[in-house]
């Protein structure tokens, strides 16, 4: 077992060390550069060179990776190109708006996908449970943005029928003022609840399914259970890890993919931000963002994938 | 934001083991199941209008007339009018031809590098197929839309970058679906038996293990299909995706989107063509899945999804 | 809405939105401008608010949203006092890249910056005169000749780290712009010596008449800077003007305070937030919702959507030239008859009637308020006939297909109403949606392209016509003559004639076509006076801007 741990744990930096060249290549390949950018319409070919040579850009790339990778290992992700401040920090003031936004999403998701879920699978040969699994089916086909296009149509202040919620932007100070940060992320949260909730819904019921065909269950109801209080009892249970992995992966995409939301809501966070910074090609802020968020996402398919090990033993036989 | 929904779908619940080829019936089977009826229905309609869209709009696309913008839904306009008072029907119209261009070549793509890599992973000696899972499991944790983003960066906007940044995405989602799949029918006794009567790897993998991975497959594809058309919306609205000269369904979005507080009922028609044509895809998807799942073909029961 | 003239920001005696409307009551739209900025000493506590906090917010939800409503119906009394511990939270579009004023392009910066933050020697009027108003400079003197510019700098002024300002500390501070190559030292050029010729006297000599000199001046060459300050000007601001760089969130805000140890007329409000919401729609509704107390510029078609009840609509020049650029140095946009019969395809009115009916129709290269500037826009009418004519004569009778290369941010609707309006003649367009980025190396750099559409949005900016190198690849020896004259002209009236018979030569030559001349359309809610209204998109001067104490 520790084995297998450093095992995937060596993989990991390995897969971060690629990460880091892959995305430095890539970025470098990407037309114009963040002298012409800061240059605009106005500077003369000048200019735009003097503004490369401050600010260490006419430096070879390997030496300009070699900086930024020596820098990672230190766990210094280097500074903005243009604001010069460092990107730890911008990432941590942006993740303060994003993670919140994740987990209120995920909150919901699940508040919405679990017991519906569970529900449509006991009753799955009724109308109503039925229902509710064409229901999610529908909630998950349509595109996000018209979901949160239609809460704001409905309850977002300015342009909806009832006036009641902040429609789009966060509050200045962020987190000093919860009340109104949180409000600011009902609907954006809500949006993100709804998507995710449905594709949730849909695993969840069909792993109660998957779960209900087991033996243990004829087992458990043999011994005078019912039927909903053996899939409650024993089919629940067995379905939630592989449930939890799926919430850890819908977490781990939702980090780097909420920009949508972001856009729409008018959301400060990590999203809206690399698609700023790569719009700048403020590259060394790109490619630290990007690094930062294949970490993450790496890390929760390693966490889940051990934790698979460590609950199930079956899955340690098969791979071993 | 679209990959955890592909792998949401993706579980499927255990099938028999018992090899049976594939049988023509199967869409007559997909027929019978009023999911698959729907969906068969909707996506005929989507690809008849795409196709008729090739000839005939009401309008011709280009009419722009911008003392007419935004005029409600009329005989005439029947789902009114946009910003400059283009017709919004025969750009929804046109659009389906976006919608399946993108949803084909997308599927197609992510079917070719799921199941290239997803069998030649599972195939490989585990020291040789690990770099390949190394590989994967990072363009995984790549978001489609940061290759999105990248590939529109380099390139310009189009539905090219649509294409290739959805194929991509869900073909390496598929490739580790593939790849578990086999791996759990290769340990399976009757490859077992079929391995030890001698059957050569690759007729093998033909023969026993594909027909195996076809239900799956094809509620995997159509997933794809599904989320390649909801990635066009998104993409498009980001800038990222069809351009103002490429009549798409994202694009009347994003378009009626920026002016929701002056013509609230123009974000509606496009959200609900979407909505439908993906929900009819995943439906006809499920439905052959069941059709062609062993298990499920003798009077299987229809389940809400 | 009216158009409006007024010059801004010079003075206290605005005390009402300059098309005069006023509204007693009626709800002011909210009092959250308070609770956005409640509690301006406190520290940021972002980072100290963990999940668990956020998990356990979610149970009061409903009450905020409840507090938010009620706090949302209170009426506003009737009282004009003005309110001095006022915070004005201003939307605006585009945020600046960096605040470095001597590297960082863009009118964006110059909006935030300067008059507020930073000041000049002299500044620019808004009023559409071109005239150069006094700023650190109390009074200026030309020689006859015009070579020579004594400026009397104005005593016991000093930046906000405490040095003083001296005629030595602005002669230095415009040399470095100079000697760095800084943005805006390109105006600079005629430029013989800076000197300072006693404590408040700084006298500028030029090798040659510049009529354009205090315009200049009146922009980044000008500005007064501590040249022996360390501070990193990508993220602060060492000035001398009415408000003090409090802090910068990038992509979301910036927020100012008052100066109180303003050498001129303090500021009448203690802070300043300008709030960066690039999402037209977004603005729109932080507006309606009472986020901000005014949008500038707010997008025309969504104006009409607001309440006029509870703000004031005003509209103001702006020398934003909507550019349609031609590649003049490649085939077929070398062939005049292509260009002319562009021109003609294009029906400038229906585009303005597809942005809101607020912008201005324009003719040339030259918009109003510029020196130089005429009427241009009889010169090519709408006419399809014409066009398909000129095409056909190009031999391009069969149709003819171009790329138009645009920056993103542009927005859909005038690719989209151009690729209408083109296909009626047989051009058909096809459009590449790019970042600015791109842009710039594909566009201006490389000048790889038929077709681009760019918001031109400095003024005095004639020279690109005459400089064939510029990326329209306008290559006209006598626009060249003309020009090079008017910049060594004696009087900016001689300058001006000059510039007028140029551009005229330019538009005829359809070395590109002006779409439009913006006009900025600014929302501000009652209670709020003295609000800038022309040039608001390189220019805003806030330190006249007031806010009614009872309606705060």
């Amino acid at each position: 077992m520790a084995l297998y741990v450093l095992r995937r744990l060596g993989l990991f930096a390995v897969g971060l060390f690629i990460t880091s060249i892959i995305v430095f290549v890539v970025l470098r390949v990407l037309p114009g550069d963040v002298a012409q950018v800061i240059g605009g319409i106005k500077a003369t070919p000048e200019q735009v060179a003097d503004i490369r040579v401050r600010y260490g850009l006419d430096q070879p790339l390997i030496v300009q990776y070699f900086d930024w990778f020596g820098g990672l290992l230190h766990g210094d992700l280097g500074r903005s190109l243009i604001t010069n401040s460092p990107i730890q920090n911008e990432l941590a003031e942006k993740l303060a708006v994003t993670l919140p936004l994740c987990v209120l999403g995920i909150v919901v998701a699940v508040v919405i996908g679990i017991p519906l879920g569970v529900y449509a699978a006991l009753r799955h040969d009724t109308r109503f449970g039925q229902l509710v699994g064409y229901i999610a089916q529908a909630a998950a086909a349509v595109p996000v943005l018209w979901t949160g296009l239609l809460l704001i149509l409905l309850v977002g202040k300015g342009v909806g029928l009832v006036s009641i919620l902040p429609s789009q932007g966060f509050p200045l100070d962020g987190w000093a003022e919860p009340g109104k940060a949180i409000a600011a992320l009902i609907l954006p949260a809500l949006t993100i609840g709804i998507v995710e909730g449905a594709a949730l819904l849909r695993f969840t019921r069909s792993a109660v399914l998957d779960a209900m065909g087991q033996d243990y269950i004829r087992t458990a109801m043999s011994r005078g259970l019912t039927h909903t209080q053996a899939v409650l009892q024993h089919g629940v249970p067995n379905a939630s890890l592989s449930v939890l992995s799926v919430i850890g992966l819908q977490i781990a995409s939702l980090i780097g993919g909420t920009v949508v939301i972001e856009t729409l809501f008018a959301l400060p966070g990590l999203g809206s931000k690399l698609v700023t910074d790569v719009g700048n090609r403020d590259l060394i802020s790109v490619q630290g963002t990007i690094v930062v968020l294949t970490a993450l996402v790496l890390f929760i398919g390693l966490a889940i994938d051990i934790a698979h090990r460590v609950i199930d033993p079956r899955q340690r036989r098969v791979t071993s | 934001m679209t990959s955890q929904r592909a792998l949401a779908v993706s579980y499927r619940p255990e099938r028999s083991r018992a090899r049976r080829t594939l049988v023509p019936a199967w869409l007559s089977r997909t027929w019978r199941r009023p999911h698959g009826a729907f969906g068969l229905v909707v996506v005929s309609i989507v690809l008849l209008a795409a196709a008729v869209s090739l000839f005939w709009t009401p309008f011709p696309l280009l009419q722009a007339n911008t003392d007419q913008g935004w005029l409600p839904p009329s005989p005439q306009h029947l789902l009114g009018t946009d910003q400059i008072g283009r017709d919004t029907f025969s750009w929804l119209l046109a659009g389906s031809r976006t919608t399946v261009l993108v949803a084909a070549a997308a599927t197609a793509l992510a079917a070719v590098i799921g199941i290239l890599l997803g069998t030649v992973s599972a195939s490989l000696a585990p020291r040789l197929a690990e770099p390949i899972v190394v590989l994967v499991d990072i363009v995984v944790a790549f978001p489609v839309l940061l290759i999105a983003m990248l590939l529109a960066t380099t390139f310009g906007g189009s539905i090219l970058v649509v294409w290739v940044a959805v194929g991509i995405g869900a073909g390496v989602n598929l490739a580790r679906i593939v790849r578990s799949e086999i791996t759990r029918i290769n340990a399976s006794d009757y490859i077992l038996a079929s391995r030890a009567a001698g059957t050569g790897s690759f007729s093998r993998l033909l023969q026993h293990v594909l027909p195996n991975v076809a239900p799956l497959l094809a509620v995997q594809l159509s997933v794809t299909a599904g989320v390649a058309i909801l990635a066009e919306s998104g993409l498009t609205f980001l800038g990222y995706g069809a351009s103002t000269t490429e009549a798409s369904w994202g694009r009347v979005l994003a378009d009626a989107q920026k002016y929701i507080s002056v013509a609230p009922a123009s974000v509606i028609w496009p959200g609900i063509v979407i909505g439908l044509t993906v929900l009819a895809i995943n439906l006809l998807g499920d439905a052959i899945g069941e059709a062609l799942d062993p298990r499920l073909q003798s009077g299987g029961k229809t389940d809400g999804d | 809405m009216s158009d409006s003239t007024t010059p801004t920001g010079d003075g206290p005696a605005n005390q009402n939105p300059p098309d005069g409307t006023t509204v007693g009551e009626g709800p002011t739209p909210t009092s959250s401008v308070d609770d956005t900025l409640v509690g301006k000493e406190k520290k940021r506590r972002t980072r100290r608010w963990g999940i668990p906090a956020v998990l356990a917010a979610v149970v009061v939800v409903v009450a905020v949203v409840v507090t938010v409503v009620v706090v949302n119906n209170n009426t506003a009394p009737q009282a004009a006092a003005v309110d001095t511990d006022a915070t004005l939270t201003v939307g605006l579009v585009l945020e600046p890249t960096s605040l470095d004023i001597r590297t960082q392009s863009g009118a964006a910066l110059e909006q935030a910056l300067i008059g507020n933050v930073y000041e000049g020697l002299v500044a620019r009027s808004v009023d559409g005169s071109g005239d150069a108003l006094p700023a650190l400079a109390t009074a200026w003197k030309v020689s006859d000749d015009s070579l020579s510019y004594t400026f009397t700098i104005a005593s016991g002024v000093t930046f906000s780290n405490g040095t003083a300002v001296t005629a030595k500390t602005a002669a230095e501070s415009i040399q470095s712009v100079i000697d760095n190559q800084y943005l805006g030292s390109e105006y600079l050029g005629s430029v013989a010596s800076v000197e300072a010729t006693s404590d408040t006297e700084l006298v500028i000599t030029l090798t040659t008449p510049y009529p354009d000199l205090l315009w200049a001046l009146g922009g980044r060459a000008g500005l007064v800077l501590d040249t022996s300050a360390t501070n990193d000007l990508k993220t602060t601001a060492i000035g001398t003007g009415p408000f003090l760089l409090d802090s910068w969130k990038q992509g979301d805000s910036l927020t100012l305070t008052r100066n109180d140890g303003y050498w001129g007329e303090k500021a009448k409000v203690a802070k300043v937030v300008l709030r960066y919401i690039t999402d037209t729609n977004a603005a729109a509704n932080a507006l309606k919702a009472g986020d901000i107390d005014a949008l500038a510029p707010i997008d025309a078609t969504l104006a009409k959507t607001v309440d006029t009840a509870a703000f004031s609509l005003t509209k103001g020049l702006a020398s934003d030239k909507f550019v349609l650029a031609f590649n003049n140095a490649k085939s077929p946009l070398s062939d005049i008859r292509v260009r002319q019969a562009i021109r003609y395809a294009i029906d400038h009115a229906a585009i303005v009637t597809a942005r809101g009916d607020a912008d201005a129709l324009l003719g040339g290269p030259i918009p109003e308020g510029d020196p130089g500037y005429e009427d241009l826009t009889g010169l090519y009418p709408h006419d399809v006939a014409k066009a398909k004519s000129l095409l056909a004569e190009a031999g391009y009778a069969d149709g003819l297909t171009l790329t138009l290369t645009v920056p993103s941010f542009y927005g859909d609707v005038l690719p989209n109403l151009l690729t209408s309006q083109l296909a009626e003649v047989g051009i058909t367009l096809k459009t590449d949606s790019v970042e600015f980025a791109t842009w710039l190396q594909d566009v201006y750099t490389n000048k790889d392209f038929e077709l681009s559409l760019v918001d031109h949005a400095e003024s005095h900016d004639f020279g690109s016509w005459a400089n064939p190198d510029y990326y329209f690849g306008f290559d006209n020896a006598e626009v060249q003559s003309l020009f090079a004259q008017s910049q060594v002209a004696k009087t900016e009236e001689e300058s001006a004639k000059l510039l007028a018979q140029a551009a005229k030569i330019v538009s005829q030559e359809a070395a590109a076509d002006w779409l439009i001349n913006f006009r900025t359309v600014t929302a501000v809610r009652n209670g709020v006076n003295g609000f800038p209204v022309n040039e608001i998109n390189s220019r805003l001067d806030l330190g006249s801007v007031s806010v009614d104490k009872a309606a705060s």
